[in-house]
C-alpha cells in the first residue's frame, strides 16, 4: 500500500530528521519523530491549547465556550460517579478523563486526510492500557493493604492453588484485551479507509467508512473510559 | 441520556469484553506453560507445564464466563 501522506511527518523530513517508513524507527531520535509520537504531541499540543483558547475567563454565567466544556466534564463526571461512586470518581476523575478525551481526540483525528490516529499504533494503547493496570492494583493495595491479596485467592481455602493462576491469568487477560480493541478498531478504520481513498476516493468511496469512523471512535473512547472505571472499582470494593 | 441507554451502553461495553477476554485468557495460559517449558526449565518437562498451563488458561477463560452469567442486577 501506498505509504500515507501525513503532513508532520513531511515537515520534519523536510527539515533533515530520520523520519521512519515503518510505524517504529531503530534509533532514538527516530522513534521520537516516527508518526504516532508527532500525532501525539499534535493531540496534547490541541487539547493543551484549545481549551485555553475556547474557555476564555471563567466565569460565574458561563458564555458560550465555557459551557461548552463544562457540559463535557459535567458529564464525564457524571458517568463516572454513576459507576464508582462519588469518591472514587473525584479521586480518580483527572486520570480517566485525560484518558477518555486523549483517546477520543486520537481517535477522531485519522478521520481528516493528512493526520492519523496515534492509537492505530499498538505501542500507544498498550501504553495506556499498562497505566490502567498498574493504577487498579495499586488502588487494590492503596484501600485493602496486604488484604487486597484476598482478591486473588477465590472464596474457598483449599481451592487456593488452583484459582490464584487463575486469577492471575485473567488479570492479565485485561492488558491484552483493553489495548488490542482499542488498536485494533483504529487500525481497521485508518487502514480502510486509506485503502478506499487509493482505489475509489473521487467517487465518495470512504464517506460511509467515515461515518462509521465517527461511531468507532467514540464507542471505542467510552469502552476504554468504562472499562477503566470498571476495573477501578472492582479493586477498590471488598472481596467476595 | 436515559437511565436505560446508560445501562445498555454499560452492558455492550462489558459483554464485548467476553469473547477476546476467553481467547486471551487461553492464550496467555499456553504462552506462561511454553516459556516455562522451553525457556526456565530447557525443555526437560515438555509437553507437560504447556498442558497444564493450558488448562490454566481454559479455567479463567470460563470463570470469566462464569462470573458475567452469575451475576446478580441482570
Amino acid at each position: 500500500m501506498e505509504h500515507p501522506i501525513l503532513f508532520i511527518s513531511l515537515i520534519l523530513q523536510g527539515l533533515g530528521l530520520p523520519v521512519p517508513h515503518g510505524p517504529v524507527g531503530d534509533t532514538l531520535l527516530a522513534k521520537l519523530v516516527s508518526p504516532h509520537m508527532t500525532y501525539t504531541w499534535l493531540v496534547m499540543l490541541f487539547l493543551i491549547v484549545v481549551p485555553k483558547l475556547t474557555l476564555g475567563t471563567m466565569s460565574l454565567v458561563p458564555g458560550k465556550g465555557q459551557n461548552f466544556w463544562e457540559v463535557i466534564i459535567g458529564g464525564l463526571e457524571g458517568f463516572m460517579a454513576d459507576n464508582m461512586g462519588k469518591e472514587g470518581a473525584r479521586m480518580m476523575f483527572p486520570m480517566l478523563a485525560t484518558f477518555a478525551l486523549y483517546i477520543l481526540v486520537a481517535n477522531m483525528i485519522g478521520l481528516m486526510p493528512g493526520f492519523m490516529s496515534p492509537t492505530s499504533n499498538l505501542n500507544i494503547t498498550l501504553a495506556c492500557t499498562l497505566i490502567v493496570f498498574f493504577t487498579t492494583h495499586i488502588l487494590g493495595v492503596k484501600f485493602h493493604g496486604i488484604g487486597y491479596i484476598k482478591h486473588f485467592l477465590g472464596p474457598i481455602p483449599w481451592l487456593i492453588p488452583l484459582m490464584l493462576p487463575i486469577e492471575l491469568i485473567s488479570h492479565f487477560a485485561r492488558i491484552l484485551s483493553l489495548s488490542i480493541r482499542l488498536f485494533g478498531n483504529i487500525m481497521a478504520k485508518e487502514t480502510l479507509l486509506g485503502i478506499l481513498f487509493m482505489l475509489a476516493g473521487a467517487y465518495f468511496a470512504p464517506l460511509p467508512i467515515l461515518c462509521l469512523g465517527v461511531f468507532v471512535s467514540i464507542v471505542q473512547a467510552l469502552v476504554f473510559l468504562l472499562l477503566s472505571i470498571l476495573y477501578f472499582s472492582a479493586a477498590m470494593e471488598h472481596a467476595h | 441520556m436515559s437511565g436505560n441507554r446508560k445501562d445498555a451502553l454499560r452492558l455492550l461495553a462489558q459483554f464485548s469484553t467476553i469473547g477476546m477476554s476467553v481467547a486471551f485468557s487461553i492464550f496467555i495460559g499456553v504462552g506462561v506453560g511454553y516459556y516455562l517449558d522451553h525457556k526456565v526449565f530447557a525443555g526437560k518437562t515438555s509437553p507437560w507445564l504447556t498442558l497444564i498451563f493450558l488448562g490454566f488458561g481454559v479455567g479463567a477463560a470460563f470463570k470469566n464466563l462464569y462470573d458475567v452469567a452469575s451475576r446478580k442486577d441482570l
